[in-house]
């Protein structure tokens, strides 16, 4: 299986949610506690051993705040 | 022994045809999603740079700001007249048109129709979300039987308001289209199938056949009271009821 990371831009992000919706393993959470400085309610990376990069979560981001990152052995 | 080296490798992330201005859509609304699919599919089928796009009035207004391609923008529904000028000035170009439901099923309702008339080759990407969302929730031709907006505060009466507009049947009709087809991004093979219609949509025009449409189904959680992910249910239960998804037609050439 895949490895990866995902970084989520908190300044971009808009507290919509989808990405939660959208990935497949659990890894992002929205505690509605956390929110950015623009007062939205952000996602948070937890499951960073269970992500495999499939990218859903970058590419169903409405305000392209998520990147991810694959690893790849050199 | 040696230990690998392990390097980041990006698979997702900005489109490289949406520049750095940030969005101005609501949380939750699926233009972003759409312009992401746009610029996958102008960047995959390498047509950047004489691909020239009109966007007309509503929440698509900001589209002109936000891709790194030739871009304009028109008066209220005018958008296929000015893509037919600039179609017949540059025939080489790939002109296409990005109008939301009360742009192309309102007001410009005529000139998207005598677009269709004149057997013009363009490529339409249709934005449906059911209701106007840029002047404050009003009903628009595609609003939903029964569902409520500023001006139907009771639910839209099909008795007195009549019933929504079917835009990719309507157009598969025509004689002069070549690809009609509606599709929804509100789940990720939703959008992968989006991304194929709306690549045959653009190759319909560049291989000169007639003219590509394409409608999405678009969330708008402003307008409809909803929150991002309930507005995904009420895709997936009420719009597609509705308006169901699919090609309506497919033709590779017309006598």
């Amino acid at each position: 299986m895949d490895r990866g990371e995902i970084v989520i831009q908190e300044g971009l992000c808009r507290g919509c949610g989808l990405c939660a919706v959208f990935c497949a393993r659990g890894c992002i959470v929205i505690p509605q506690d956390k929110v950015s400085f623009k007062g939205y309610p952000i996602p948070i990376f937890v499951e960073q051993e269970r992500c495999n990069a499939c990218g859903v979560c970058g590419w169903m981001c409405p305000e392209y705040a998520i990147e991810v990152y694959k690893y790849v052995e050199r | 022994m040696k230990e690998k080296a392990i390097a980041k490798e990006k698979v997702c992330g900005r489109p490289r045809l949406r520049n750095l201005m940030p969005g101005i859509t609501c949380p939750g609304c699926h233009y972003g999603i759409i312009i992401r699919l746009l610029c996958e599919v102008i960047d995959e089928m390498g047509i950047e740079d004489n691909i020239i796009g009109l966007a007309g009035v509503g929440c698509s207004y900001a589209w002109p700001m936000t891709f790194d391609i030739d871009f304009g923008s028109c008066p209220h529904g005018r958008a296929p007249a000015m893509a037919t000028a600039i179609k017949r000035i540059h025939p080489e170009s790939v002109v296409f048109t990005v109008q939301g439901d009360g742009d192309l099923g309102a007001i410009g309702l005529g000139c998207f129709m005598n677009a269709l008339l004149r057997g013009e080759k363009l490529t339409t990407i249709f934005l449906n979300n059911a209701g106007y969302g840029m002047t404050g929730g009003q009903m628009a031709p595609t609003t939903l039987p029964g569902m409520r907006t500023t001006t139907t505060p009771y639910g839209r009466d099909p008795k007195t308001t009549g019933y929504p507009l079917h835009a990719a049947e309507l157009v598969a009709t025509m004689k002069s289209v070549a690809y009609s087809a509606r599709c929804t991004v509100h789940t990720p093979a939703n959008y992968q199938r989006a991304k194929r219609a709306t690549k045959m949509a653009f190759k319909k025009q560049i291989d000169g056949i007639g003219y590509g449409f394409v409608e999405f189904l678009s969330a708008c959680p402003s307008v409809w009271g909803l929150s991002p992910v309930e507005s995904l249910q009420f895709i997936e239960e009420k719009m597609l009821a509705e308006f169901p998804l699919g090609e309506f037609k497919n033709v590779d050439s017309i006598d």
